[in-house]
């Protein structure tokens, strides 16, 4: 059984073939600037030998004839006939409130997801591509949607509220519908069978921080809340997104700096967060090394990201009612060990107790970082979406 | 690690091969003379991730095109409305050149000859342009000429494929005002004109057909409506500042329509309403003594510093320009 699992972006697809029994990935790729000059698809062979096919990719439907190409071709292909490819599973931004979790793509769900474009117009509109590419190259497979919103779905409604007219709400949809989803499912659950301990039984945080990030609150193996609100802005300080921010600031900078709505979206998604406060980089690695050589702005740029973590952690220890355990995930979440610091000092009071030696040592493998006698479990777990994008796939296929 | 090994994708492709592409279409496009609007349609173009390639008249003239083309984007990534990654981006998709030959492969290519400083242009200079333009061209790629004027039936004329030959419009009113005038004329395809309403999609505009027509609609409706504001100035019914508040305020406009006839140019106005009296013969399109006014002393608008108002260096007013009641 194989699974081909398609994450398609605005100019960039990633790629990754699973054989399910043994849960191995036997081709993984991506295709980057996709429609500009110098696009490229780059692939790792099973052996780790990289190799770097250029050319003119001019849009989705290219790419993907392309990494289905070369899983066939003799010389870097894994299939012999795109028939073994039992299903196909994509990542899906948004979902609205119309899927609560993965589905069999119909003409019927296209549909809706059409509707729902509206809701992300940068981020569906390449997923629904993919979907389309799919369908035109290999019109007998299925294919299975999964969405970074439908995790959170089970927010009560006093969480996924705005403190707006209601009306706003019953005409255009705006709540907060979260996102990552697939990453704090996978890591709520994966983190459970690590530690041997009943999924629906648990009060769960999840970070899933990266250069966008976001923190979820999961009781009894459900979403209660997440910090990511309609759009992928709410929430915590990332890359270059400012994360939440005083409704009053953004009507203020549109009248002083003579803006329009296109540029303070620009502003607020890919000027601001760490790259904004820093002025050196969305890299947390160049702004660790800006510490080094002691650039306050750098060193502010990471206190007031680990902060808004922090906060966060507090606030759904509130909602949760207590935690029993926190898991850190994503690139700086699986790698950096200050922000796990950071976040979790002085938290004994709510049994939060770090070892900052073992804390220091370890990096992007499932371990406890906390002491034996936290009460709370500190963990790392790297997050897997593609393999759970996969996995629902599967089960939808079989019928699950 | 062994090194990374790198070749050419097309042979990897199962129904795209290496010369039979599926390109899509205005893939590439062609923009000859690169004034003000040349710029603009270059700038909104490679923006919408079209290839673009431009010929101006000497390599000076396109390095300063390229230059004033860098300075819309700093403009726009000062607005906090690009990035510098994106500017890269985009000015990687813009090639310049002297020679026709280049725009082998375009799907279309304008033609944007600027306009003299008295507000005309060389129609057999244009003319020359379509010859050269049919030449190099593929069969079915477009050609375009960008105005306001009664000209795409004359300047198709004298080609093979005349069916190929539309006109087009970009207000310049004001950034936000994106709609394109899509003129067929005599000889215009129904495929092309659709083709074009795809290429105004693409470059984030709303496509309005018009049938060949002097001044199009949004200039043949301002030009009447200047006429009478500058009536009404000379008979001394009111300010000129309280002209421009009946526009802005009682009927909502951006601007006042003395300050949009600064904008568009007074030179353009005034030899646009001569053809269109000439067309139509009604009076109320003979451009009034006060146009004149400023037409024979080149105060042209915005662009001279001088028109209705007075500008300064950044085409901000600063005050009316009094001397026109003298």
């Amino acid at each position: 059984m194989k699974i081909l699992v398609l994450n398609c972006g605005s100019s960039s697809i990633k790629y990754k073939l699973f054989k399910m029994e043994s849960k191995e990935v036997i081709a993984q790729g991506g295709i980057e600037k996709i429609g500009m000059k110098g696009s490229f698809l780059k692939l790792a062979l099973p052996d780790g030998q990289k190799v770097m096919l250029e050319g003119e990719i001019l849009e989705h439907r290219a790419g993907i004839e392309y990494i289905l190409g070369v899983m066939l071709s003799e010389k870097y292909g894994c299939i012999k006939s795109l028939d073994e490819i039992d299903a196909v599973g994509h990542r899906v931004v948004h979902g609205g409130e119309r899927f609560n979790s993965s589905v069999l793509i119909t003409d019927e769900v296209i549909e809706m997801l059409n509707d729902c474009i509206e809701l992300a117009p940068l981020h569906n509109p390449p997923n629904l591509k993919g979907i389309y590419a799919i369908q035109e190259l290999m019109p007998e497979t299925p294919q299975v949607s999964v969405f970074d919103t439908a995790f959170h779905q089970t927010m009560p409604d006093y969480a996924y509220t705005y403190g707006i007219p209601y009306a706003l709400y019953e005409k255009y949809g705006i709540r907060r519908y979260g996102f990552h989803g697939t990453s704090h499912r996978y890591v709520s659950k994966r983190v459970c069978d690590f530690l041997g301990v009943p999924y629906e039984e648990q009060r769960i945080i999840t970070a899933h921080i990266g250069n966008g990030g976001s923190v979820t609150a999961i009781k009894n193996g459900k979403s209660i809340d997440t910090s990511m609100g309609m759009t992928p802005v709410e929430g915590l300080i990332m890359g270059t997104r400012s994360g939440d921010l005083d409704p009053g600031v953004i009507s203020y900078i549109m009248e002083k700096e003579h803006m329009g709505t296109k540029g303070i979206t620009t502003l607020l998604n890919k000027f601001s967060g760490v790259l904004g406060i820093s002025g050196i980089s969305s890299d947390m690695r160049e702004i660790q090394a800006g510490i080094v050589n002691g650039n306050n702005r750098a060193i502010l740029a990471m206190s007031t990201y680990n902060y808004r973590i922090k906060k966060y952690v507090g606030s759904y220890a509130a909602a949760l009612g207590g935690v029993d355990i926190l898991v850190f995930t994503g690139g700086v979440g699986e790698n950096q060990a200050v922000t796990r610091s950071d976040v979790c000092k002085n938290m004994e009071f709510m049994g939060i107790e770090l070892d900052e030696e073992l804390n220091n040592s370890v990096r992007a493998k499932e371990v406890v970082i906390s002491k034996p006698s936290s009460k709370v479990k500190v963990v790392i777990i790297p997050t897997d979406e593609e393999l759970t994008i996969a996995r629902d796939t599967l089960d939808i296929l079989q019928g699950k | 690690m062994s090194e990374m090994i790198i070749e050419p994708i097309e042979k990897y492709g199962l129904t795209i091969t290496a010369d039979g592409k599926n390109k899509p279409l205005f893939s590439k496009i062609g923009v000859v003379g690169a004034g003000k609007e040349g710029r603009n349609i270059i700038n909104m173009a490679s923006t919408a991730g079209m290839e673009v390639v431009f010929l101006d008249e000497s390599p000076e003239r396109n390095d300063f095109v390229l230059g004033e083309i860098e300075k819309i984007m700093d403009q726009k990534i000062s607005n906090w409305g690009l990035t510098q990654s994106e500017k890269k981006v985009i000015m990687n998709r813009i090639t310049q050149t002297l020679e026709y030959e280049d725009f082998a492969g375009c799907d279309m290519v304008i033609e944007c000859t600027r306009y003299t400083e008295s507000g005309r242009r060389s129609t057999p200079l244009r003319k020359n342009i379509f010859k050269k333009l049919e030449e190099i061209l593929d069969a079915d790629a477009i050609i375009a000429t960008n105005g306001s004027t009664v000209i795409i039936s004359e300047l198709a004329a004298d080609l093979e494929h005349k069916e190929r030959c539309v006109s087009l419009y970009f207000p310049v009113a004001h950034p936000d005002a994106r709609i394109l005038e899509i003129v067929s004329g005599m000889y215009t395809s129904e495929e092309v004109y659709s083709k074009m309403e795809i290429f105004a999609r693409l470059i984030n505009y709303k496509a309005h057909r018009i049938n060949e027509s002097n001044g199009n609609v949004s200039l043949r409706m301002l030009a009447t409506m200047l006429n009478e504001a500058c009536q009404m100035l000379l008979e001394r019914v009111c300010s000129m500042e309280d002209i421009e508040e009946t526009f802005t305020i009682i009927y909502g406009q951006r601007y006042g329509i003395f300050r949009m006839a600064d904008i568009i140019g007074i030179e353009r106005l005034v030899t646009l309403m001569e053809a269109m009296f000439n067309d139509f013969g009604a009076k109320h399109y003979k451009p009034n003594p006060l146009l004149w006014k400023l037409y024979r002393s080149n105060q042209l608008g915005v662009r001279t510093g001088k028109g209705f108002f007075i500008y300064d260096e950044n085409g901000n007013p600063l005050s009316p320009n009094k001397s026109l009641y003298n």
